[in-house]
């Protein structure tokens, strides 16, 4: 590629322009303002020239030639004509040849109203048809997913669908089938479209082909309100517009941005929306009788919740969440337990996640955008395909079309090995020696230490399962860095969670990624909170087991699940049993919320407004596009009103005056206003700190030395896309596509215990669980491999070590 | 004076002139012998050059040039000898596969000597499977004598050789997307600029060259490459092969010297036409070709510019003769199904507008023509092929869009009374 | 891993390995091996072709959209021999349809169709390279040229009583052939044994009267 700095000069339509040498002629010209109509080419994908849309005269030593302007790179002195009429021509029969075959069926069709064969048509198409023969017939639309049709009539075979599945997705399940004229789109008999991906084929056909289940028939283009907002699947952030009509989302498309997404969603991202609408929403307080819940007035909840915390000791109140919420709502939380309930314990992890001050500070600190200049890549972290799927984009793109050396530690086959240059695979607990082995590398790892020393490096890390120590991950921080210009990106996954810690939500952080310990910090920020509680507060396992032990008697849950999303689901469930008073701010019942004495109905994505951080530090704005149903509420004010029924003040009288706070008293959020990030320079998110702010906490990542376990088998626990998250379950898109439960084990495990795919063993930890046996080639030898919260292996959570039994039948 | 090259010793010994043996004992690798013992690789270049032969092909592009465009520094290259001969009308290169595939392998081997290649291919079309037999047997025999694989012939050079069969598409023959084949793709031809010379088979910088062409190597290196370019015009050297089909009453594979007319080639050597009826029109190179006409073109002579400055091409050497007798509508119909059918599909123009055309005749055909048809129809080409012109201008990526264009034109040019009177007819016939 | 192709005759085990170690990049034995899975199976199938994907890496889609790009990999059921009559230009100027339209009637099927007692498979082709013998047609790849109606109508008979295990091009064009496209040269003793080419590396090539290789 030619240095993109490197200017050339063309003659575009008579007009000089100066464009970027070797850039695409189609896309130099719309930078320069003149629009060449296409269907095939996408800006994100190779050029192949197909639909010859877009093709301009371009004058050459033999005359004029038509080219297509996809495929063409710009050259100093070029002179093209995109407007001749010869060029005309081209369109006008272009357009026709595609219109012979089309259905005439734009009424009725999702696309109509916002489809470019349309739109060209007008533009630029014959006026009426001189083809008097008999359309192409294919039957009307054909499921190939549980979340896309596909209308082969209305296809124009521009092979983005296609392209994506193999290019940028890599898994290449539909394709062209057929030859000529009866070319058609398709996936393979009973092999549907299963890509955690499909819908952004959806987005980029640009006809009515390809449709999504969710948005089918369920508002017309022209009706649309939309609002620009990030999503909160992943703590990646990607940029998507919010789509209503009626006050109910539906539809969220992928914006492009170079920073995140650059245009892509996973279909986790695009179709969670469902859960805002569902009917099993909360819409107005509970509050726990003998007879279990009842509906409550807010008046009257808020007063109970007040008098309760109120009437126990500070120290003797944790909270455990904020990981979902906005910036503002976790800072409103977190100011809420630090001054008004003044107490030590919070934690927006579930101890699922990483050291917070590793987190939030590290440092140097990698960019998603990072990866595009990478020499080498290396990743000891979860499964990107499964936890960071966009991520997994990005990566991928890396590995598979800028070069970039990639390897990929894990205990497991994970979605980037086929693109990876190295895999080392281990079992878990014994990562501290891997890691040592690499460090020096010493024997069958002596290639992939050199490939490290290619940089500059991006090393992305964090748990690759939740049994994991997490320490390991810093361990694994602390080589990467000494790596040649190398970057770090700390993996943790849950939606806002990077917010929730620049907030203080983190026994040992306070808003802004300041230490707890930074005297200088604490004291300015008591000067606007009132005195912070002393001493260092418990993580969310430690509260849990204060709770049991009585230590500790109340808990707040702020959007978290810690029966379904803790690593010990047992202890999860005893500390909030044990609980005297539990009160969960939360969008449904869920196994924990279902264990409090009061739940406090709270607004959901798109249905209010804040800024939130990505794991490169990223601050965005999410924004409102529907209210609230019934009688929910943003959560801080619903946590400004208990304060003040306390007695106390957060002062928070909109989320946009708890975002100027926290740009005042939050250090690296200083300046950061939603005025910049709604009009200014802050449209693709800005990076806290803004230059010339400095960063109180700079966490240089350090080997904690965490010792090697052995054990027999080891477990790997980990998280699928698809798993029985509140959410999820709640979207019926997406709900019925969650894995089967199954423990997975090396062929080799599975002969010692005597057993084949697909007989049952009851797997024990501090609960025991009956599941199938999946074979799986994919696993290192010694290691078994269970996902995390399915329906059937919720309760097991992610235990260290297991039993297993296989279950015989009786052979009488 | 040499006039035959390429089917001396088929015509010499028609019982074995494709065993190793018959092939030895008439000279048979004595080319490649010298090539290793006493030329470098640029040497074989530099007589390939000299001899000026333009590809077999089709596309006529001089080897030696298309050769001096591998980048020096990559590695490695691949040959790919392109025997997919699918062009209607053309069968020469099974002969050259059936009867002589030593010939073949010898100017592989030499080729990719000269080329510094190390494995190269042939593609063959699979409706021949006795041609890839034949190759295959001979490179078994070439193996066994030491004249493939490693350190041939003691030089310290060494070569594999691959034969892959096609699957039954027309759209192979064309390079890219014959690499695509070979890669295990759809035939799909490839967007060029980077061309194969550049980034071709497994983007490695890849010669294709067609059987015939690659056949006429040993005869260069074995007597040079300007006794090649000594025989026949200037700009048309060497011998070619013709094949002649349609009403002639000698049909059949020709190897000549270019530059006699066409009269001489159908009357002289096709033995005229059957039944000694009139010569109506024929196709000079290809299905793709335009077509000639007897009052224009009998005395043009037979040679790759002559024919070009006509407005047509000499292409793959195919020549498809057509007597007074030949309903041109329907043979004209004929060659539009075959690309129709044979298209890619990857270009609108292409995909829809050959089958639309096709489509268009068909009714004509049946009586139900229109007379805004013949407007129509070459509209249609018109922006298939902008301008109607030759060599054509192309809406396309490559070729095969145009060369429907090439009957439709060719009918309406020379024979558009006939049109309009099928159209005449069928609106009687609708009427009535 | 189990071996995905267990159920492949060893011969065409033997040389599925080969062909895939004969090209630089395995996706290349694609077109090859979809040669030896008809042979198999008969035709392609979808079983066959998702052998394929896990023996060169693809999705079956992949493999399927190779394989119907072509009009040799056959994806419905082919009968015991593959008729294809030329009918592209040089062909239909000397009388291919009327060849067409006698093989459909001696056969008992239609062109594209499979005759009711699976013997006969019809179907028209484009340009097969015999022009100079034309018309032609091809029986299960194996050429025969020179043919008139009357003779392809004998042809089929011949076909039908013998049902010989191999077919020979020489053979049946010494019986049913006219003026080929040029001097064949000596007798070739290698024939077909299904409708795929007969081409050793592919494992459908016969030599000899004796039942094929397979
Ligand atoms: C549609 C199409 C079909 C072609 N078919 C053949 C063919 O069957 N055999 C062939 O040698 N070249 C064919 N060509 C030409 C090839 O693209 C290529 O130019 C040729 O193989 C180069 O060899 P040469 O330089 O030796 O002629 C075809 C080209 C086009 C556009
Ligand atoms: S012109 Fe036709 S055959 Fe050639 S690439 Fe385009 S669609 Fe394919
Ligand atoms: S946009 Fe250029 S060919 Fe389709």
């Amino acid at each position: 590629m030619a240095d993109p700095s490197e200017k050339v000069t063309i003659t575009l339509d008579g007009r000089q322009v100066e464009v970027p040498a070797g850039e695409l002629l189609i896309k130099a010209a719309e930078e320069a303002g003149t629009y060449i109509p296409h269907f095939c080419w996408h800006p994100r994908m190779k050029p192949v020239g197909m639909c010859r849309m877009c093709l301009v005269e371009v004058e050459t030593p033999r005359g004029k030639m038509l080219t297509t302007s996809c495929t063409m790179p710009v050259a100093d002195g070029m002179v093209v004509e995109t407007e001749s009429a010869v060029v005309k021509k081209a369109h006008e029969g272009v357009l026709e040849f595609l219109l012979i075959n089309h259905p005439l069926d734009c009424p009725v069709c999702d696309k109509g109203g916002e489809c470019p064969l349309q739109d060209q048509t007008l533009g630029y198409g014959p006026g009426e048809s001189r083809f008097v023969e008999e359309k192409r017939h294919h039957e009307k639309p054909i499921s190939i997913s549980d979340l896309v049709y596909l209308d082969r009539e209305r296809c124009i075979l521009c092979a983005r669908c296609t392209r994506f599945s193999e290019e940028i997705s890599g898994d290449p399940l539909i394709e062209f089938v057929e030859r000529g004229n009866h070319v058609e789109v398709n996936t393979f008999p009973d092999e549907p479209f299963a890509s955690y991906f499909s819908g952004n084929t959806v987005q980029i056909c640009p006809v009515g082909a390809l449709t999504a289940k969710p948005y089918r028939f369920r508002a017309r283009p022209w009706d649309l309100e939309a609002v620009e907002s990030v999503s909160l699947v992943d703590s990646v952030h990607s940029k998507v517009s919010v789509e209503s009509s009626q006050n109910e989302i539906v539809r969220i498309s992928g914006v492009d941005n170079d920073p995140t997404n650059q245009g892509w969603l996973s279909d986790k991202d695009r179709f969670i929306y469902e859960h805002v609408h569902s009917s099993e929403r909360l819409t107005t307080p509970l509050v726990r009788d003998r007879d279990g819940f009842r509906e409550a007035s807010w008046g009257e909840a808020i007063g109970l919740v007040a008098e309760r915390l109120g009437a126990t000791p500070g120290a003797a109140v944790a909270g455990i969440g904020g990981a979902r919420a906005t910036n503002e709502d976790a800072y409103a939380f977190s100011k809420f337990m630090r001054s008004i309930v003044v107490t030590p314990h919070v934690d927006a992890q579930l101890d699922d996640g990483l050291d917070p001050e590793f987190a939030a500070a590290v440092h140097p600190r990698a960019r998603i955008d990072d990866l595009e200049q990478a020499a080498t890549i290396l990743l000891w972290g979860p499964d990107l395909k499964e936890e960071f799927p966009v991520l997994y984009l990005r990566v991928r793109r890396a590995a598979a079309h800028l070069g970039a050396t990639l390897v990929v530690v894990h205990p497991r086959i994970t979605g980037l090995d086929p693109v990876a240059t190295h895999t080392v695979r281990y079992r878990p607990g014994e990562g501290p020696a891997i890691l040592k082995k690499l460090a020096a590398g010493e024997g069958d790892l002596a290639d992939v230490r050199a490939a490290l020393g290619q940089g500059p490096v991006v090393a992305l890390v964090g748990r690759p399962g939740l049994g994991e120590d997490p320490r390991l991950a810093e361990a694994v921080a602390a080589f990467a860095r000494d790596l040649p210009d190398a970057t770090i990106m700390p993996l943790v996954r849950r939606g806002n969670v990077f917010g929730a810690l620049d907030m203080g939500l983190a026994p040992t952080l306070l808003p802004g990624r300041v230490s707890i310990t930074d005297t200088a910090a604490r004291n300015a920020l008591e000067d606007e909170w009132g005195a912070l509680p002393d001493g260092v507060g418990s993580a969310t396992t430690g509260i849990l087991s204060g709770l049991v032990s009585g230590e500790q008697e109340a808990l707040v849950l702020f959007g978290a699940d810690p029966v379904r999303d803790h690593p010990n689901p047992t202890l999860a469930r005893s500390g909030l049993e044990a609980a005297e008073f539990v009160v969960a701010f939360d969008l449904f019942l869920t196994d924990s919320s279902r264990l409090a004495d009061v739940v406090l109905p709270v607004a959901a994505f798109g249905e209010t407004a804040g800024t939130v951080t990505n794991l490169e530090g990223r601050v965005q704005k999410v924004n409102q596009i529907v209210p609230p149903p019934g009688r929910s509420r943003a959560a801080w004010s619903i946590l400004d009103d208990i304060a003040t029924a306390m007695g106390g003040s957060l002062g928070a009288t909109s989320a946009e005056r708890l975002n100027k706070e926290i740009a005042r008293v939050a250090p690296v959020y200083r300046g950061v206003t939603w005025d910049m990030l709604d009009w200014g320079e802050g449209r693709e998110g800005i990076v806290v700190p803004l230059p010339g702010v400095d960063q109180p906490l700079r966490h240089i990542p350090v080997d904690t030395g965490v010792a090697t376990v052995t054990e027999r088998p080891a477990v790997h626990t980990a998280r699928v896309l698809y798993d029985d998250g509140a959410m999820l379950r709640h979207c019926p898109g997406l709900a019925g596509l969650a894995p089967p439960a199954a423990i997975h084990m090396h062929p080799r495990d599975a002969a010692v215990l005597a057993v084949r795919d697909g007989d049952r063993v009851v797997v024990s930890a501090d609960a025991s669980v009956e599941l199938p046996v999946v074979i799986d080639t994919g696993l290192a030898e010694g290691v078994v491999y269970i996902p995390f919260n399915l329906v059937e292996t919720a309760p097991l959570g992610a235990p260290r070590s297991i039993r297993i039994d296989a279950v015989r039948e009786d052979a009488s | 004076m040499t006039d035959r090259i390429l089917t001396v010793r088929m015509e010499a010994h028609p019982e074995d002139s494709h065993t190793l043996a018959t092939y030895e004992a008439t000279g048979g690798y004595q080319a490649l012998r010298k090539a290793l013992t006493s030329m470098t690789p640029d040497d074989v270049k530099a007589e390939v050059k000299a001899s000026n032969i333009r590809g077999r092909g089709g596309a006529g592009f001089p080897t030696g040039v298309k050769w001096g465009f591998l980048p020096d520094d990559l590695r490695p290259r691949y040959l790919v000898v392109n025997g997919d001969e699918s062009e209607p009308g053309t069968f020469k290169d099974r002969i050259l596969l059936e009867r002589d595939p030593h010939q073949l392998v010898e100017g592989i081997i030499i080729s990719s000597y000269g080329l510094d290649v190390h494995h190269a291919f042939v593609y063959i079309r699979g409706e021949y499977p006795k041609p890839a037999r034949r190759v295959q047997h001979a490179i078994d025999e070439a193996y066994a004598a030491g004249y493939l694989g490693s350190d041939i012939l003691g030089s310290g050079f060494s070569l594999d050789i691959t034969v892959h069969l096609g699957g039954g598409a027309y759209i192979c023959g064309e390079e890219t997307a014959l690499l695509n084949s070979l890669e295990g793709r759809r035939g799909e031809p490839r967007i060029k600029p980077p061309f194969p010379a550049v980034a071709g088979l497994y983007a490695k910088p890849t010669i294709v060259n067609n059987v015939e062409t690659i056949s006429n190597v040993p005869w260069i290196v074995a007597n040079g490459g300007s006794a090649y370019a000594a025989i026949g015009p200037e700009r048309s050297a060497g011998t070619r092969m013709f094949s002649l089909s349609g009403h002639v009453n000698r049909p059949g594979d020709y190897e000549i010297v270019m530059g006699m007319t066409w009269r001489d080639l159908i009357y002289g050597i096709g033995g005229g036409i059957p039944g000694d009826r009139a010569l109506k029109t024929w196709i000079p190179g290809g299905a793709s070709a335009p077509w000639f006409v007897p009052d224009e073109h009998l005395d043009t002579p037979v040679t790759i510019d002559d024919v070009g400055a006509n407005g047509s091409m000499l292409g793959s050497g195919a020549v498809i003769v057509m007597d007074e007798t030949t309903d041109v509508v329907a043979a004209a119909h004929r060659i539009v199904k075959f690309f129709a059918h044979e298209s890619c599909g990857q270009c609108t123009p292409c995909r829809e507008g050959t089958t639309w055309l096709e489509r268009v005749l068909w009714r004509i055909l049946n009586g139900a023509g229109r007379p805004s048809d013949l407007d129509l129809l070459l509209d249609i080409c018109d922006n298939i092929s902008p301008g109607l012109r030759w060599p054509p201008a192309m809406t396309t990526i490559c070729p095969l869009g145009p060369s429907a264009v090439s009957p439709i034109t060719s009918i309406m040019r020379h024979f558009r009374d006939e049109v309009e009177a099928k159209i005449r007819t069928s609106e009687g016939a609708s009427v009535g | 891993m189990t071996n995905p192709i267990a159920g492949w005759s060893h011969a065409n085990q033997e040389h599925a390995k080969q062909i895939m170690a004969r090209y630089p990049d395995v996706r290349s034995a694609v077109m090859p091996l979809l040669y030896i899975a008809s042979l198999e199976h008969g035709h392609v199938t979808d079983d066959g072709m998702r052998q394929i994907a896990e023996l060169t890496g693809l999705t079956p889609a992949q493999v399927r959209s190779v394989a119907s790009f072509y009009t040799m990999y056959k994806r419905d059921g082919v009968g015991r021999y593959l008729v294809s009559v030329c009918t592209s230009i040089s062909c239909f100027l000397r009388g291919a349809d009327d060849v067409l339209t006698a093989v459909e009637e001696a056969t008992g099927t239609v062109d594209g169709e499979t005759s009711d007692d699976g013997m006969f498979t019809v179907e028209h082709v484009e340009c097969i390279g015999a022009c100079g013998g034309a018309p032609a047609l091809q029986v299960n790849y194996e050429f025969v040229e020179g043919v008139t109606p009357d003779k392809a109508v004998a042809l089929c008979r011949w076909l039908a009583d013998g049902r010989p295990e191999v077919v020979r091009s020489d053979e049946m064009q010494a019986l049913f052939g006219g003026r080929p496209s040029f001097e064949r040269g000596p007798a070739d003793p290698e024939g077909a044994i299904a409708a795929v080419p007969a081409f050793g590396p592919y494992g459908s090539a016969a030599t000899g009267p004796e039942r094929g290789t397979r």
